[in-house]
């Protein structure tokens, strides 16, 4: 019984290692060909036009409800007890430092990461990767390098759109659901407002737009055995990316809020 | 003798289990080699150590006298002189026929070249492969029937006009009339670019009729090497299973036919 939990531990701790060093050199390989010019511009705009424009309506619908929600919730809690303007803080406050960038990194994760993983991980079991490198184009060049990116670059714009439109969601909510005016919401969201938690919610932006197309592309390429081993391979990435995401959120409070 | 054009030196590659086991195999210039073998025996593993897709674990492929191994740039350079026609052809499902034969030729070619000699020189592979440009040049690959998408993947692997071209399994999944055609294809880009060829293949009539050697691959060692002539004269016990009596009697009849 022990053995098999020192080898269960072990055996997880390494496939952790494994991972962190394939994802390590697999950020360095994408530094080295952007950095020696062999990433084109086209390609990057066509994956911004992906996963940024094309995320777009999806993250403002998950804004829309993020911000309907929390104001609703506020609402019925603050209601005979707190001043109701203290609402416009706490929608603000969430939105901006929270469900604004967690939410759009899970509406990335499905819709684009998933598919980075799926569609590298096809291109690997069918040899276009090898077919790649036979034909001297560099798939990290190729491939990686543009869709980390425009993650990198689509990502923090989507949190701040979905962070507007959660914001005005919240706002018409209020108004609906408890009867606050706008001004009043906009004064209690000024109340408590910091300027840096603008750039804080932004800093996310940038940390889960790198992270996402980098774990998706990393599981993409590990991908073996056929579409079986691509179905599981998605899976397993949509995992690993839900919890990074959740992990790297966690630890920016005490790294950045303090 | 003259030198190899590829030499693959004492090689061994494992898996989980082992799959090459010290082969070692001289291809020289202008000559067609066939490598055989049954499914799992480490014939497709062979032919990507030669471009450096699968790195072996002991021993060296050298290609025109540069090791495989020799570097990022060494590696470049083969790659670059070097043609590969993957088993399912191996197009991109995003690009048109156009852009998947236009990746056949390099980057710093096709600045050299210009735009106009690009554009000819795609349609001057796909005709050398039967394919009409102005039917397929704007289609994608999941619009053609895999026969054409094998021959798209030709077409991509000569535009680049290379040196020496691997064919891995060519005609697997192609009904007798389209793998009577890719045979012939193969033929056919042999004599007009004058490439030095290795083939992989289980379908043994294909290999004794495009070969000037043929080797035998048994559980990750050469078991045979010889002409066509030369196989199906082996006693090996082996050879002689594994040549199929429909094939052996096929090429003899042309020998005999051509006799």
């Amino acid at each position: 019984m022990l053995r098999r939990s020192i080898d269960t531990v072990a055996r997880t701790g390494a496939s952790a290692a494994h991972h962190a060093g394939g994802l390590f050199l697999l950020a360095v390989a994408i530094v080295r060909v952007t950095l020696s010019g062999q990433v084109r511009a086209r390609h990057v705009f066509a994956q911004t036009y992906e996963i940024g424009v094309r995320s777009l309506p999806l993250v403002a619908l998950t804004a829309v409800l993020s911000g309907v929600v929390t104001s609703q919730q506020g609402g019925y809690q603050f209601t005979g007890s707190v001043p109701l303007y203290i609402l416009g803080s706490v929608v603000a406050s969430s939105i901006v430092l929270e469900l604004g960038p967690v939410m759009t990194a899970f509406v990335v994760i499905g819709r684009v990461g998933a598919r980075i993983t799926a569609e590298l991980g096809t291109m690997k079991v069918s040899e276009q990767i090898d077919a790649l490198d036979s034909l001297g184009r560099d798939p990290v060049a190729f491939l990686a390098a543009p869709r980390l990116i425009a993650g990198m670059v689509s990502v923090p714009a989507l949190v701040a759109i979905a962070n507007l439109v959660g914001l005005f969601a919240g706002l018409v909510a209020a108004r609906a659901t408890i009867g606050l005016g706008g001004e009043a919401f906009l004064y209690g969201a000024r109340l408590f407002w910091h300027r840096w938690d603008l750039l804080y919610s932004l800093i996310k932006g940038v940390a889960f737009g790198v992270l996402i197309p980098l774990l998706s592309l990393h599981m993409g390429f590990l991908t073996q055995g056929g579409a079986e081993g691509v179905g599981r391979q998605t899976t397993q990435a949509v995992v690993f990316m839900i919890i990074a995401v959740l992990s790297v959120d966690a630890i920016f409070p005490p790294l950045f809020l303090n | 003798m003259p030198e190899p054009l590829i030499r693959f030196d004492d090689v061994y590659k494992a898996f989980d289990l082992p799959v090459l086991a010290g082969v070692t195999l001289d291809v020289y210039e202008g000559e067609t080699v066939s490598i055989l073998g049954p499914s799992g025996t480490g014939k497709s593993v062979l032919l990507k150590t030669s471009i450096g897709l699968i790195a072996p674990d002991r021993g060296d492929v050298t290609v025109e006298g540069r090791s495989v191994h020799a570097g990022r740039q060494a590696l470049a350079e083969i790659r670059s002189r070097v043609g590969y026609v993957f088993q399912y052809a191996a197009l991109f499902d995003s690009m048109t026929i156009r852009e998947n034969v236009a990746l056949g030729i390099r980057d710093e070619a096709a600045r050299q070249l210009g735009r106009d000699e690009v554009q000819v020189r795609i349609e001057a592979a796909l005709e050398s492969v039967n394919l009409d440009p102005a039917a397929v040049l704007s289609k994608l690959p999941a619009e053609l029937s895999g026969g054409m998408r094998k021959r798209v993947g030709l077409a991509r692997a000569v535009v680049g006009r290379p040196h020496i071209l691997l064919y891995d399994e060519p005609v697997t999944g192609l009904d007798p009339v389209n793998t009577a055609a890719v045979s012939h294809l193969i033929g056919k880009v042999r004599s007009a670019y004058g490439v030095t060829s290795v083939v992989v293949t289980h379908d043994v009539a294909q290999a004794l009729e495009i070969s000037d050697r043929v080797a035998l691959l048994d559980r990750g060692q050469l078991r045979f090497v010889g002409t066509p002539a030369e196989f199906l004269a082996s006693a090996d016990p082996l050879v002689q299973a594994f040549a199929d009596r429909d094939a052996a009697r096929s090429f003899a009849q042309k020998e005999v036919e051509v006799a």
